[in-house]
């Protein structure tokens, strides 16, 4: 047993971290800090996407087929820890979790022509489950894919398809069967966004991160657009879904914002020659966060470490979704409580404190506790994987 | 990066779970409820089957410095609520004296305690919240030290042959140890009835020998026993909050009520799912403190993220197991009650999380 990072990926982390600060020119921080830029998708982040590809930090852990360099994932875990600390909004769902799946179960079209170009930066999904009605019970999903001479017919509706916006294809699952029990009748298709059948419409949200309803409307996909067996998608979503939990919860993003609090902290001066940080229950803040981060580090650097030998146990993904997610409104918290009500400015106004990012962040926050599969899924697959305990109904 | 047991530690983990199975069924567990709780023919089985060498090294007739096959010992006596108290010879003197001292006599006392002598320790004291601290002095007196105090929670003192003993002097910190027969102990009953004592230091005259670290290393031998401590502890912790946590998925697993088994009501499940979060991130943080520690002598964040998760997965999961298995959680005829017992005393010794969060909170805003 031997927990912590070897001397090369050490190594690698200060590599990456100056090749970021190289990256995120200040043109790009600028288009960032627009509203409508927030997650990406402007010309400056598509032109980051492509030098990162080309530079070959993408795919790190993928195979050399797709232009990967066969690391483990460990390496590409301390890849994405890096990009996400920087604040770059990095398509995490399309390259760790819908990329991984195509690579292994799409058709020869899809390996080449999409898992490569996801690997070199051109290429960036959004995920198309929800349904208006079905979402926590993604199972009674109703879109429908008919099989045709050729290809499949697609019509149907989905919910919160984000980054669907900028998206060049939807993840799409959709019910293939009509007569099987509800999971059984599933299948998934990459489907293109420039089919003039496609449209959308967008949902603004709480933490002005923008999502979208999306419509599919007597599109056309041809056979090579199917994943995996017909009828057998939900197992790809599940996979998936693991996949998804822990690029959610990677444990960059809150440490770093941790790390630069605790510094302005250090350097806030309240009088009478004391810091911010002499006061006693800051210190505790301060504490309970740190506690609470080596504890995510920890679950997240497992579940890689498992990556390299083996599938994700559902078990453990599901701690990580529930502990990180619910960890990260809590740290939100006890950050804005060290800086009190500085902490409530907005980006655009005077005496505000690290871009705002904290006024910001505590928006965002509960999306992850119910978005990924609800919390109370999470639970009830670790009532039953981790304790075989029945069923709960 | 590796989360996996070697195969020896494997079948450490796998025979010590056959051997307490054995002999700490709860018929046997009764037998050290009202008495004396040191199960002299445990502890003579253990060392006679090498599992007291656990952590030292070959030289010294252990098996091996790695701090984790100790974890594996602490967290299944702490499963099994096996009745032995071990802490403060097995962690406190031998890993202290394996890693600090260069004298003979101090090497071959790690070397008979794999054997099954007991040696223990008095680091704590009523009522100072900061063992780095003691308030118990030592004056250097010509040759001879003399030391004054008094310590308490140090455990199976009666049977120990000598006792380490952390005192503030002239020439800052130091441990010593003390022969038994020199001290007044006096036996106190705890919540977990471990056989735990008070010792009283009148005037006890020690040589420069039964010092036991090189001059000017005594806080760092002491910084280290305290951290080695916490983190055994964490996994006497873990031992006893995964059982725990087992009992209630088995418990909630079968009894039935309004017709169907109470594990498939979603306020049981999830309460137990949160126990099982609560258990991975102990363990995890427990590893990590423990491997961190094979290499570097002082992980004091480590130790204190590690016991710091202790006190709460202590407190938590020993109500939530109270709490599902209704009554039978307190019937003494039930296994439950001595977890619940031995995992307030897990919470507490050495260190709650609190007075830890307060510690670490120290730490980090001063820069370390």
């Amino acid at each position: 047993m031997l927990i912590q990072l070897n001397s090369q990926q050490a190594k690698l982390k200060d590599e990456l971290r100056e090749y970021f600060k190289g990256l995120i020119t200040p043109e790009l921080k600028t288009e960032l800090n627009n509203p409508e830029h927030f997650e990406g998708g402007g010309p400056e982040f598509k032109k980051a996407m492509l030098t990162m590809g080309a530079d070959g930090w993408i795919g790190l852990s993928w195979k050399k087929e797709f232009g990967g360099k066969e690391l483990s994932p460990i390496e590409q875990y301390i890849f994405v820890e890096t990009v996400m600390r920087t604040g770059f909004p990095f398509p995490f769902l399309t390259t760790e979790s819908v990329g991984p799946m195509i690579a292994e179960y799409g058709s020869d079209w899809a390996k080449e022509e999409i898992a490569t170009k996801i690997l070199q930066g051109k290429l960036i999904f959004g995920i198309g489950y929800s349904e208006p009605n079905s979402g926590t019970d993604l199972a009674s999903l109703q879109t429908k894919a008919i099989k045709e001479k050729d290809g499949y017919l697609i019509n149907g509706q989905k919910m919160w398809t984000s980054l669907a916006n900028f998206s060049d294809y939807i993840w799409l699952a959709a019910r293939t069967d009509f007569e099987a029990k509800n999971h059984k009748g599933i299948s998934m298709f990459i489907v293109p966004t420039n089919d003039p059948g496609f449209s959308l419409t967008a949902i603004n949200t709480l933490g002005d991160v923008r999502t979208n309803a999306t419509f599919y409307e007597n599109i056309k996909v041809p056979d090579s657009h199917l994943v995996g067996e017909i009828n057998q998608g939900w197992s790809l979503i599940t996979s998936q879904l693991n996949l998804e939990r822990l690029a959610l919860v990677n444990h960059g993003p809150v440490e770093e914002l941790y790390k630069n609090v605790l510094e302005l902290a250090q350097n806030t001066k309240i009088g009478n020659d004391q810091s911010l940080t002499d006061l006693s229950w800051v210190k505790q803040n301060f504490a309970q966060i740190h506690s609470g981060i080596e504890a995510l580090k920890l679950i997240c650097w497992k579940q890689t470490w498992i990556m390299e030998s083996d599938q994700l146990n559902m078990a453990e993904a599901s701690v990580a979704k529930v502990y990180g997610s619910e960890f990260f409104i809590e740290a939100y918290r006890l950050l804005m409580e060290i800086m009190g009500e500085l902490s409530i400015l907005k980006n655009d106004s005077e005496l505000k404190i690290l871009n705002a990012r904290l006024e910001r962040m505590y928006r965002t926050a509960s999306i992850l506790t119910f978005g990924g599969g609800t919390n109370e899924v999470q639970r009830d697959i670790i009532a039953m994987a981790g304790l075989f305990m029945p069923r709960s109904r | 990066m590796d989360f996996s047991e070697l195969s020896h530690q494997q079948e450490i983990r796998e025979s010590l779970n056959k051997i307490f199975s054995e002999k700490c069924s709860p018929e046997k567990l009764k037998n050290f409820d009202n008495e004396f709780k040191h199960d002299e023919n445990l502890y003579e089985f253990l060392a006679t089957n090498g599992y007291l060498g656990l952590g030292i090294n070959e030289k010294l007739s252990g098996s091996g410095e790695d701090l984790y096959d100790l974890g594996i010992l602490f967290e299944c006596l702490g499963f099994h609520a096996a009745p032995l108290c071990l802490t403060g010879c097995l962690v406190d003197v031998a890993q202290t004296l394996q890693k600090f001292s260069k004298n003979d006599n101090h090497q071959s006392i790690v070397s008979s305690i794999t054997k099954g002598e007991i040696y223990t320790s008095a680091i704590l004291e009523p009522l100072n919240h900061d063992p780095e601290n003691p308030t118990t002095t030592a004056v250097f007196d010509d040759d001879k030290i003399i030391i004054s105090g008094t310590k308490y929670l140090s455990e199976i003192s009666s049977l120990a042959k000598g006792i380490l003993i952390s005192a503030s002097s002239n020439k800052g910190v130091i441990l010593a140890l003390v022969k038994t027969d020199n001290v007044k102990l006096t036996q106190l009953t705890s919540t977990a009835n471990s056989p735990l004592f008070k010792v009283e230091l009148k005037n006890v005259s020690i040589e420069e020998s039964d010092v036991v670290h090189e001059e000017g290393r005594g806080l760092e031998a002491l910084k280290y026993l305290l951290q080695i401590n916490m983190v055994m502890r964490s996994y006497i912790a873990l031992g006893v909050t995964n059982k725990m946590t087992s009992l209630i998925a088995s418990y909630t697993s079968e009894r039935e009520q309004f017709g169907r088994v109470i594990g498939t009501f979603q306020a049981v499940s999830h309460r137990a799912a949160d126990c099982f979060i609560e258990l991975e991130c102990l363990r995890l943080v427990n590893q990590q403190a423990s491997t961190n520690l094979n290499t570097n002598l002082d992980c004091e964040n480590d130790a204190l993220v590690s016991k710091i998760w202790a006190g709460n997965a202590c407190h938590k999961i020993s109500y939530s197991a109270q709490h599902l298995h209704g009554g039978a959680g307190v019937d003494r005829d039930y296994v439950l009650w001595r977890y619940c017992l031995l995992a307030k005393e897990c919470e507490l010794i050495n260190g709650s999380a609190s007075q830890n969060i307060e510690r670490l909170g120290l730490n980090i805003t001063a820069n370390q």
